[in-house]
């Protein structure tokens, strides 16, 4: 079930980082629905510029309190106004949408790969995995305020790289999970982040038969299925032509997307 | 007859074509999927009429992504026609309509003349679809859409051949892309069009400074939202002072006033496409709004208010 909350109500707000927020916002029903991977779709500003919805992954959910919680970056106009938004303003939203992180029920070990505010939905995944799983998070970014820290996270394995090495492991995300994998092996790979870290995960999981779930970013219009602009290349293999991100997505396993045919970013 | 009794509700119902819809709002082809996508929002049975998304007779990808580039108060989408096939739609999509509580319209498009029959001949076999609306104005596809919908003998000769091939109303959308709307017009009518639609998008482009390319793979697109609601109207209110038959009036609808303002210039009906993706209660919240200034302006029926801003200005 998809919901319309016009007046959600925002219930904390906080820069985390360099253009980074965690936004609550409390909408009860939707911190029922909601499942890890699903994302909101945001009115940024009240009038008709800008006159598209945001979308925006789920970083946490507090179903007793009703919160659902966001990571985010601002990147343009609308996460740019979004970000002004203070504790007890309200705001337009609509979710939980998009099909999320499919369970895999099979082995204990589960790796989380983040790139940025692509950590996000990790997060969400690996609070509902963590009490029947072994959950590795492995969240990459540029420095060490590009993070988001495991007060927020709430998450117990938590494992950071840096490109300026100024926290955790010096280099990229990729560099840090082929290094850990050298010791140990997921039987699942979860990761949403930049295009060139989606495309390096997928070299390594098939490179060790390790299956592979990946949560796509795209623009969007109406966000909930019909209008058909955030469309991405499906593989041969799942039918060819195009799948709607907003819809079929944003996640998908690793081989239903066609990657050579996908716009770089 | 006014609504000054309290207990007298106003008329809503209008007809276009020959289908009787119970209020003026429908929604716009290509903005509603084939229906599925809102139904968590509300009642299709709610709406006048649904209007689903241009069908060809075999199963077009449409064009590559990116589709999609905000502008100030608009969008710009290139999506070329995206559609599953005429055979596909009949067979998947069309019998989950069936007990909807609505009136079907199909928007249909095609390449050729030979297309736009084809789909018509099809969709007529169904019990579903009460009308056709004919796509003579999609700017995202080279061959067809927009080369009939730019040419007044051409969008004639499309309806002209389609009419042969259905019984169903035709209902012709057309291009914002002209010199002389009225001309386009005054065409589809004399071949036989049951109403008109408009307006389609208008052809536009958007360039990232930043990269120096067009933000849309296919360059070009067209434009929606309510930058060119002033457009619409405008031409709303050059064709239905024209025309016989009845406007259905889009462009940039997202509120009742919206809505009151094509019905004003001259819309019979109006449609909500863009709208509907930043508010998806939009058509609802419409809905209930023209109800309200019927009731606040002690309209009787929304039928007296088609027209009714020329119709003032002939008055003097």
């Amino acid at each position: 079930m998809k919901y319309h909350v016009p007046q959600a109500l925002v219930a904390g707000h906080e820069q985390t980082g360099r253009g980074l927020f965690f936004l609550a916002l409390n909408a009860p029903q939707i911190t029922q629905a909601a499942v890890p991977g699903q994302f909101l779709h945001i009115r940024c500003g009240k009038g008709d510029d800008p006159l598209l919805r945001r979308p925006i992954s789920i970083c946490r959910v507090d179903k007793e309190k009703g919160n659902v919680m966001l990571w985010y970056q601002v990147v343009g106009k609308g996460t740019s106004l979004l970000s002004q938004v203070r504790r007890g303003d309200c705001l337009d939203i609509v979710g939980p949408l998009g099909r999320g992180f499919e369970p895999v029920t099979a082995g204990k070990t589960v790796f989380l790969v983040g790139g940025g505010v692509g950590s996000a939905p990790l997060v969400f995944l690996g609070n509902e995995l963590a009490p029947e799983k072994e959950v590795v998070a492995f969240f990459g970014g540029a420095s060490e305020e590009m993070l988001l820290m495991p007060c927020l996270t709430r998450l117990e394995n938590c494992e950071y790289a840096t490109d300026d090495g100024s926290f955790g492991y010096p280099g990229t995300v990729i560099g840090l999970l082929e290094e850990q994998m050298k010791g140990k092996m997921p039987d699942i790979l979860y990761a949403c982040g930049p295009q060139g870290m989606l495309r390096e995960v997928v070299r390594i999981a098939e490179e060790n038969s390790i299956p592979l779930q990946v949560s796509l970013e795209a623009r969007m219009a109406c966000g909930v299925g019909a209008c058909l602009g955030c469309s991405f290349p499906r593989s041969k293999k799942s039918g060819g032509g195009w799948a709607r991100v907003c819809q079929d997505g944003p996640v998908f396993w690793d081989w239903e997307v066609a990657w050579d045919d996908g716009e770089e970013q | 007859m006014t609504a000054k009794n309290s207990e007298m509700e106003p008329l809503l119902g209008v007809e276009i074509a020959g289908i009787r819809m119970k209020n003026p709002v429908m929604t716009a082809s290509g903005t509603f999927g084939f229906g599925e996508a809102y139904t968590d929002f509300f009642e299709l049975a709610e709406l006048g009429a649904v209007v689903i998304k241009g069908v060809t007779p075999e199963p077009r990808i449409g064009n590559p992504p990116p589709r999609l580039a905000e502008t100030s108060a608009g969008m710009l989408n290139s999506i070329g026609l995206e559609n599953p096939g005429v055979e596909k739609v009949l067979g998947e999509y069309l019998p989950s309509l069936e007990e909807v509580g609505t009136s079907v319209i199909v928007n249909i498009a095609g390449s050729t003349v030979e297309d736009y029959c084809l789909v018509a001949e099809r969709l007529s076999a169904s019990k579903v679809v009460k009308g056709l609306e004919v796509n003579i104005s999609c700017p995202n596809v080279k061959a067809g859409g927009i080369a009939f919908g730019s040419k007044p003998e051409m969008a004639a000769q499309v309806i002209r051949a389609v009419k042969k091939h259905t019984s169903l109303p035709l209902i012709a959308k057309l291009s914002p892309n002209v010199t002389d709307i009225t001309e386009m017009a005054l065409a589809v009518e004399e071949a036989g069009a049951s109403a008109v639609s408009l307006i389609n998008t208008l052809l536009g482009m958007a360039i990232d400074v930043r990269t120096r390319k067009p933000k849309l793979k296919n360059v070009m697109g067209g434009l929606s939202g309510p930058a060119v609601r002033p457009v619409a109207v405008r031409m709303v209110w050059q064709v239905s002072q024209v025309l016989k038959v009845p406007v259905i009036g889009m462009g940039g609808i997202a509120t009742a006033e919206d809505a009151l303002e094509f019905i004003l210039a001259g819309a019979t009906a109006v449609a909500v496409g863009t709208g509907q993706f930043v508010n998806p209660r939009c058509c609802p919240e419409i809905i209930a709004g023209i109800k309200a200034y019927c009731e606040e302006n002690e309209v009787s029926a929304v039928a007296e208010l088609v027209g009714a801003a020329w119709k003032e200005e002939a008055r003097g």
